[in-house]
């Protein structure tokens, strides 16, 4: 009884989750599956399959991945290295790299545009000593620089997580049993980390894959990807349908993200807590 | 030994990596130049000019207050499912957190997009609604922080609290929560720092005429940032910075001694940025309660502000003055409905398009007599929009032709749109990255009319535009001018008034109407059907017209003044002005845009998105 009513703090929240999160949802699917006169349609899914807009959903994949990737590349050996600096504190870690989040998003994406740029700061140092000036600005590099730049902190902070609760005994007792460092790392170290890379990778592609303001303001309006026509239709084009039907494309991937986390991530939203 | 120095080296690169570009926020913070490029000495100013400015100042406190109105709300529905949650069976259990997580790992602009859609069915966007959707995305976050500390919380200490004949809410206060704090507290600053961060969802249901200082910073990359937004986002930075290093040193002494001081601190901290807050958002706004109040609605950064005060002085008008960035922002701002405006200033074409709907009121000469001081040819240019000059009054005018670094390129080159497709100039063209202006060089080429709506036209027009994709270094709008300025790029489509302003910046610069005719577009005055005090809007485009005012609004904007009094007195150099003063034979060849059905408008995007995934 006493449960029951515990159970039933939880209340708001149900409300909350059907009206603000299952309701607009639906409302979505909605409008991409119905036409103007309130019936039925696959008309504007079909829009989905136009050359344009595959065009755009494979290079967001494409950028998506390769994001991904170079944050997994990155992250992995600076979890190791910060595990075995041993802070007293986690949260001196985790500190560090949120720190950046509160200079506003789309500022330290133009500090980038700035660092950049044809005569930016980066080209001026490399003619300063002699080399020849990089033209990274306005290509997908330099979109893929900006989202690594944004999402590294959501691969870091969970395998940095998952990582420092390997127990020492565990990779002590391989030692001790005669496995070599290597062993140690892919026997131990590695399969206990798994949920922590898994979720990495889900915090990272889904935002990579779907973000439109990074390639907006990096991508010099040559780089198109999946967000930004979505963010045309709604915002200047009025082509509420065909935005949604690219929407529900959308969700499709996160789904199998979702799915994916699930059966990999056993320890709730270890990138959520601080 | 040699390891260490590796790691040590990584370690420092990455810290260079997710620091330099806020490092280098802050030192143009205290950059005393025009251009964000270029170190101009040393100087705070931005930082006493940033809480003078109204429009920063009232998007910081609407940023504030939904932060922290939007972490409260969502700490205190987050704890309590937490509690929920905890109790609960396996299967239901599984259920809740899946929900959780959804809006934790959805992509940002579906769930902006969702809530909007469902939004708009019921209510106009605005600020409830972003509070909302933030604390929508936030809930997960403070739920997953105080789950864990539920977890590994006793459970039957709470019962014998209860046993021992403490009430529900004392054994609540005295044992579940001093075991949950540190986790709802984290969930609170976790809330705070997503809500902050936050552009996608806020761009999405925000509505107009509502702005958070992210998307007020979009709409500025376009234009230029304004500096006083680095001294601000500064001051925010190291704030936090401050605060963060706190807890952590509270935390570092808390394993050695007491911890108390600190913690009071924090909380005093605390204390003070929600009272500030709280008092930011009850502190009085500006009386508009006098009789007669004008709701102005114009183009950023289009008027000198000097003559709305004057105005004001000289006839006891209360001014309401308001921006936006495009003529189709303005579009929805207006027919959003939320704000009755009074005047607006706006495009031909979107004119045009309003003047079809109705919307749009016919003026009465009586009250503006100064209508004698328009230039008659720019008149006759209004007939595109305004057959019989019954609806508007021309405020500014223009074309649209190429921005040229005179190093770079020569006059002869940029006399034709042919140089845009110049293989020598790959990647030193910017082209407009607005559908129909990208669309004006191929179009003319083609001897199209700017206004086709002729599929097998626009195809090849498009055919044309795919050829010079390669050679463009960017497609932008406003950004351009400080592209060309800081001579990243040997030319760039523009509009006059643009080119202008950078020829001033820049003296390398200068402009070139392309001899094969181009487009031309004149902004106008126009009274809205909403407006409730037609008289005074006629006495306010009066005063516009009148000489005095037309100079000192032309020497502000510095785009070309329909008015003849502006005209007769300009110096020769502005004579000279290529970007000021144009041919009348070539003005005759231009052609200004009407308005497209959307299903025009529709096939028109189609092809620019066509453009744009390199197909």
């Amino acid at each position: 009884m006493n449960n029951l009513k515990k159970q039933l703090l939880a209340g708001p929240y149900l409300i909350w989750i059907i009206g603000f999160i299952i309701l607009p949802m639906i409302t979505v699917v909605l409008y991409a599956f119905t036409g103007d006169d309130g019936h039925f349609t696959l008309e504007y899914m079909k829009e989905v399959t136009l050359h344009a807009h595959m065009a755009a959903i494979g290079l967001s994949l494409q950028l998506g991945i390769l994001t991904t990737i170079i944050c997994l590349i990155i992250a992995y050996p600076l979890a190791m290295i910060l595990k075995s600096f041993n802070f007293k504190h986690q949260t001196f870690v985790v500190f560090i790299f949120m720190l950046p989040m509160w200079m506003n998003f789309l500022l330290r994406i133009m500090a980038w545009k700035m660092l950049l740029a044809k005569n930016g700061i980066f080209n001026t140092f490399l003619a300063s000593i002699g080399l020849e000036p990089l033209h990274i600005i306005n290509t997908p590099a330099a979109v893929v620089i900006g989202m690594v730049y944004d999402y590294l902190p959501f691969m870091l902070l969970p395998i940095y997580n998952s990582m420092v609760r390997i127990k020492k005994d565990y990779i002590e007792a391989a030692q001790d049993l005669g496995a070599k460092s290597i062993t140690v790392f892919f026997k131990i170290i590695l399969p206990l980390t798994m949920s922590g890379i898994v979720s990495g990778i889900v915090m990272v592609f889904v935002p990579a894959l779907t973000s439109f303001a990074v390639s907006d303001i990096l991508g010099g309006g040559k780089i198109l990807l999946i967000g930004n026509v979505i963010e045309q239709d709604f915002m200047q084009g009025n082509q509420w349908s065909i935005g949604s039907a690219l929407s529900v494309v959308l969700m499709i991937f996160v789904l199998i993200s979702m799915i994916l986390s699930q059966i990999f991530d056993k320890d709730e939203g270890s990138v959520a807590t601080w | 030994m040699v390891k260490r120095g590796f790691e040590r080296l990584y370690l420092a690169l990455i810290f260079v990596f997710l620091y330099l570009p806020i490092t280098v926020l802050i030192v143009l913070s205290f950059n005393d130049s025009k251009t964000k490029v270029s170190w101009g000495g040393f100087t705070l100013k931005w930082y006493l000019r940033c809480f003078h400015n109204e429009t920063i100042m009232n998007a910081f406190w609407t940023t504030l207050q939904l932060t922290i109105a939007s972490a409260l709300i969502a700490t205190i529905i987050g704890t309590l499912a937490a509690i929920g949650i905890s109790s609960m069976k396996r299967r239901n259990k599984a259920i809740f957190l899946g929900a959780t997580n959804i809006p934790l790992l959805n992509a940002d602009i579906v769930t902006g997009l969702s809530m909007m859609l469902l939004f708009v069915k019921f209510i106009n966007l605005g600020f409830v609604t972003v509070l909302i959707a933030h604390i929508t995305f936030n809930i997960p976050y403070v739920i997953l922080n105080v789950l864990p500390k539920l977890k590994t919380a006793n459970k039957y200490t709470y019962e014998a609290a209860l046993d021992l004949g403490a009430s529900k809410p004392f054994a609540f206060y005295k044992v579940t929560w001093p075991e949950i704090k540190s986790g709802v507290f984290s969930g609170f600053i976790m809330a705070v720092t997503m809500s902050l961060d936050d552009f996608s969802i806020t761009y999405f249901t925000k509505g107009a005429g509502m702005n958070t200082i992210s998307t007020m910073l979009y709409t500025e990359l376009r234009k230029g940032i304004k500096p006083e937004l680095y001294a601000l986002s500064t001051i925010l930075f190291l704030t936090v910075f401050i605060l963060l290093l706190a807890m952590n040193i509270r935390n570092e002494k808390r394993s050695s001694h007491g911890k108390k001081p600190v913690k009071n601190f924090i909380a005093c901290l605390l204390v003070v940025f929600c009272s500030v807050t709280l008092l930011g958002g009850c502190a009085p706004k500006k009386n508009s309660t006098s009789s007669k109040t004008l709701t102005v609605l114009n183009a950023g950064k289009y008027i000198d502000e000097s003559v709305i005060t004057d105005f004001e002085k000289k006839t006891k008008i209360k001014i309401k003055y308001e921006e936006y960035s495009s003529p189709e922002e303005m579009y929805t701002k207006y027919k959003s409905g939320s704000i009755k405006y009074d005047l607006i200033n706006t495009s031909d074409y979107m004119i045009e398009k309003l003047i079809k709907e109705g919307e749009v009121q016919k003026l009465d000469f009586s009250n503006i007599p100064h209508i004698n001081n328009i230039d008659e040819e720019i008149l006759k240019l209004s007939h595109s929009f305004d057959p019989k000059n019954e609806y508007t009054v021309p405020y500014f005018y223009g074309t649209v032709g190429i921005l040229y670094n005179k190093k770079m390129v020569s006059k002869e080159e940029v006399s034709s749109w042919k140089v845009l497709w110049d293989p020598k100039y790959k990647n030193e063209i910017i082209q407009q990255n607005s559908v129909r202006d990208a669309f004006i060089p191929a179009l003319v080429l083609n001897h199209s009319s700017l206004n086709t709506t002729k599929k097998s036209e626009l195809k090849k027009a498009l055919k044309l535009l795919k050829k010079q994709y390669p050679l463009t270094y960017a497609y932008m709008v406003d950004e351009t001018s400080d592209e060309m300025i800081s001579e990243n790029a040997a030319m760039a489509v523009v509009y006059s008034g643009e080119a202008a302003t950078a020829m001033d910046s820049n003296e390398n610069l200068s402009y070139s109407l392309p001899k094969e005719g181009s487009n031309a577009w004149v902004d106008s005055w126009f009274v809205p059907k909403t407006c409730q005090h037609k008289k005074e809007a006629e006495k306010f485009i009066d005063y516009l017209c009148t000489d005095k005012v037309a100079k000192k609004n032309f020497d502000y904007v510095w785009y070309s003044s329909p008015c003849k009094s502006v005209q007769k007195n300009l110096t020769d150099d502005f004579k000279k002005n290529p970007a000021l003063t144009f041919n009348k034979k070539t003005l005759d060849k231009c052609e200004l845009f009407h308005a497209l059905s959307d299903e025009d408008q529709a096939y028109y995007n189609k092809l620019w998105q066509e453009l744009k995934s390199r197909l």
